[in-house]
């Protein structure tokens, strides 16, 4: 399998990435993966967006929910989000790595 | 509590409304609060409504394991019948009120009549004129 290929968060939006990068800090719920994510991106995520992320990335196994506090439902990553969260993050690496390459005078 | 912030739960209820109940029995209680939070913090109501309104089309319109194909198309189709009913109405209703109402900027053009010989019937101008609009017309 090419590393393409294993690189289950290549297609699943750059909200689910930023979920899973908050998450990998720790456990949290939706209000502090949203401040969370404003803090360390810049990003704000809204509600909805975030909703959508937390789905999605708990039908593929790489978050689980933690049990409700009060109305709060905090999440975690699991072992394969962890590991998927690595391969992304090691394909977004090696491309930022070309870019900057490129990007220098005389760069190919 | 406030007419604005009454307004504002209202608005944010109405958009979590639009979300599949198995969605709203999972995280409609949750995501009220956070609503509620974010409003707080200073986030427009309306830009936390809109948020939820997208989400929850998302969330219809994705395919699910317990949810064929079939209905998503069957969603699809639905919107895509309301939304042609809607610009059918429209455009119906467009030629009819420019028949009725739409005026050159300078007035009314009287039809051009032709000056009666003298000793002939007076004829009426709404006689002569080619177009007349006739209720519930679509065109000429």
């Amino acid at each position: 399998m090419s590393i393409r290929e294993q690189d289950v968060l290549r297609r699943a939006g750059e909200a689910s990435v930023l979920v899973l990068v908050s998450l990998a800090g720790g456990p949290k719920h939706g209000y502090a993966l949203i401040q969370d994510i404003r803090q360390f991106a810049g990003v704000e995520l809204g509600p909805g967006t975030l909703y959508g992320a937390l789905d999605r990335l708990e039908r593929l196994g790489l978050i689980e929910p933690l049990p409700a506090e009060e109305r709060r439902h905090p999440y975690r990553i699991t072992a394969p989000g962890s590991a998927a969260l690595r391969v992304h993050l090691d394909s977004l690496e090696r491309v930022s790595a070309a870019g900057r390459l490129r990007l220098q005078p005389g760069g190919t | 509590m406030s007419a604005r912030e009454a307004g504002n739960g209202k608005l944010i209820d109405a958009a979590l409304r639009c979300y599949p109940g198995r969605w709203r029995r999972r995280h409609g209680a949750e995501a009220a609060e956070l609503a509620a939070l974010l409003i707080a913090d200073g986030t427009p109501a309306a830009s936390i409504a809109w948020s939820y309104l997208a989400g929850a089309a998302r969330e219809w319109l994705a395919p699910r394991p317990g949810r064929p194909l079939s209905t998503v198309a069957a969603a699809l189709l639905a919107a895509t019948c309301l939304l042609g009913l809607s610009a059918a109405l429209i455009a119906e209703s467009v030629p009819a009120r420019a028949a009725g109402t739409t005026q050159s900027p300078s007035g009314p053009v009287p039809p051009r009549i032709k000056p009666a010989p003298p000793g002939a019937a007076s004829i009426s101008p709404h006689q002569l004129t080619p177009c007349r609009p006739v209720p519930h017309a679509r065109s000429c």
